[in-house]
């Protein structure tokens, strides 16, 4: 395990105020990897700045919608009680988690925040070049807004498609404009006006 | 000098694969580039979580032919995680040699094509002669050419039998003096430094900051290589040399990428000495896999290549998310790009060994 490694909880205790849940395991052959939830992703830039100060890089960028766990019939009279992450963000099946994946030396740090739908986040790119694709990625695949991206356009995906695909569900005949077989055979019976 | 504007691709002769740039130039010389991806986006991210865990061990193997044993490898290694299975050392080793094998035949391609854009082409048949040994290497220990299909959730799927090892051995043989006798080439050939000494430069402090990854890295100066900063498989077992270079020139990263597939040949005959018996994988069932999530990471031919996997309840993924060496060297680009002539454009983008199929997935 990395020596830099050591010793972050409290520092990060520290960068990020509203709290952080921190959690860390090493494998069989000494890798480390470590969890640090964040309650407030307002507390994410000045994460990330002490991560950069030990001289971290921002490997990728994976972000989620979970799903909801199973709430339990509300008793009449009573509003459904919605569970909640770490920090108070709706647990509803909708809300996005961010989780950014710091190479320590090896190591693997993910700071994690949690945004509710629709809801916008710091852009990592005024301290870490590398998180301009990652983000970019992260703004087409769900509909978050990332603050002060500095090259907001489509990394992949036409801007002729819709964004946030990956909240939507695609026909893959959509997808590759008919270029497969089912979708495709209709397409042409369609056009040539004959019934099989 | 007016400045106007050139499109390269995304069809090009000197890319394998489809990726548009937009050129400004000013006479010869470039002023910027801007890089449209997406052509080969084929949204596996998502089709990954439709298809249940060991399913996907098929899928990653084909996001890319020429990384394609370190998809499922860096896959296995995070659901290994979570489920908490112990490889079998013989497994271990087992991987150390598909791993290797595939990091030489994809090192002396990116370096075969080199010799190509040069204009270099007995050069490049040359290369791509050597290469061709190594390729009837995976045809006859694993049957097939590129995709494997090395990796099992819990071990591999083939095994190395005494007549296997004594064929590998003999092909390591003659792979290994051809590759120096081209290194030789490579190093004092006076078309090949013309094309490539000083072309292309990333300096150091770029490549940090551009966090680039691989023979990229390592031909910057950059000393980091997963094998040894985060030991996986029988990594810890073998001694695995790191090469790197000052320069960050097209020519730097084509000595790492020989270089490496020299190295690659001697780990994996380290393994054939050391391999130990034993079973190939830790159960002969499907082991179950509980909810959790794993970070994993392995050195693939372009450099790090890392996964995170979340598995809940459901025989499917919740989330599968993979990170490509390539993906953070198209940044690089920019740097190196930057004041070359429009003649060495071709041969520095193929200098990062660009896979454009993982990148975009």
């Amino acid at each position: 395990m990395s020596k830099l490694f050591e010793g972050l909880e409290a520092p990060l205790n520290e960068a990020a105020p509203a709290g952080i849940q921190y959690t860390r395991r090493t494998d069989a052959k000494g890798v480390g990897s470590a969890w640090a939830r964040l309650a407030s992703k307002d507390d994410l830039l000045r994460a990330a700045t002490l991560l950069k100060q030990r001289g971290a890089r921002v490997s990728t960028i994976t972000i989620l919608q979970p799903k909801a766990p199973p709430a339990p019939p509300p008793k009449e009279g009573e509003t459904p009680v919605v569970p909640t992450f770490f920090g108070g963000v709706p647990n509803d099946g909708k809300s996005f988690e961010i989780n950014y994946h710091f190479d320590v030396d090896g190591d693997t740090l993910t700071v994690v925040v949690y945004v509710p739908f629709g809801g916008e986040v710091a852009s990592l790119t005024p301290l870490y070049r590398a998180a301009d694709w990652p983000e970019r990625e992260m703004m087409e695949l769900y509909s978050i807004v990332v603050s002060n991206h500095p090259d907001p356009r489509r990394l992949f995906i036409d801007p002729a498609i819709d964004g946030a695909v990956l909240e939507r569900l695609i026909p893959f005949s959509a997808l590759v404009n008919s270029a497969t077989t089912k979708g495709l055979w209709e397409k042409i019976l369609a056009q040539t006006g004959s019934n099989a | 000098m007016s400045t106007f504007t050139i499109p390269v691709g995304p069809l090009h002769v000197a890319l394998e694969e489809p990726m548009y740039f937009r050129f400004d130039v000013q006479g010869e010389t470039v002023a910027n580039v801007d890089i449209h991806a997406g052509h080969v986006h084929r949204g596996i991210e998502y089709l990954v979580t439709k298809r249940n865990i060991f399913q996907n061990i098929v899928l990653t193997e084909r996001i890319c032919s020429l990384c394609s044993n370190s998809h499922p490898q860096a896959y296995a290694m995070a659901v290994e995680q979570i489920a908490g299975l112990t490889v079998p050392p013989r497994a271990e080793y087992l991987r150390v040699i598909a791993d290797e094998i595939k990091r030489v035949a994809s090192n002396l391609f990116n370096v075969s094509v080199l010799a190509h854009l040069v204009g270099f082409e007995s050069l490049f048949m040359h290369v791509m002669e050597i290469r061709e040994m190594m390729q009837d290497v995976k045809e006859s220990v694993f049957g097939n050419r590129m995709d494997i299909g090395a990796n099992i959730i819990g071990g591999v799927r083939y095994d190395i039998t005494p007549e296997n090892a004594e064929y590998l051995k003999a092909q390591l043989d003659k792979v290994e003096p051809a590759i120096a006798e081209v290194t030789k080439i490579y190093r004092t050939n006076g078309s090949i430094l013309g094309r490539t000494r000083g072309i292309g430069v990333l300096s150091r402090e770029d490549a940090i900051n551009c966090s680039v990854v691989g023979p990229v890295a390592r031909a910057s100066g950059i000393e980091y290589d997963v094998r040894l900063k985060a030991p996986y498989s029988a990594y810890p077992n073998l001694q695995v040399p790191v090469h790197t270079l000052k320069d960050g020139d097209v020519w730097s990263r084509a000595m790492i990428r020989l270089a490496e597939a020299a190295t690659a040949i001697g780990i994996i005959r380290q393994c054939l000495v050391q391999l130990p018996d034993g079973p190939t994988a830790c159960t002969s069932e499907r082991p179950a896999i509980p909810p959790g999530e794993a970070i994993a990471k392995c050195e693939a031919p372009r450099g790090e290549l890392i996964y995170y996997v979340r598995i809940t309840d459901s025989p499917r993924p919740e989330r599968v998310k993979w990170r490509v060496p390539s993906f953070m060297n198209w940044d690089a680009l920019r740097f190196m790009l930057k004041d070359a002539k429009i003649a060495d454009i071709a041969i520095i983008v193929n200098s990062i060994d660009p896979c454009i199929s993982c990148t975009e997935r």
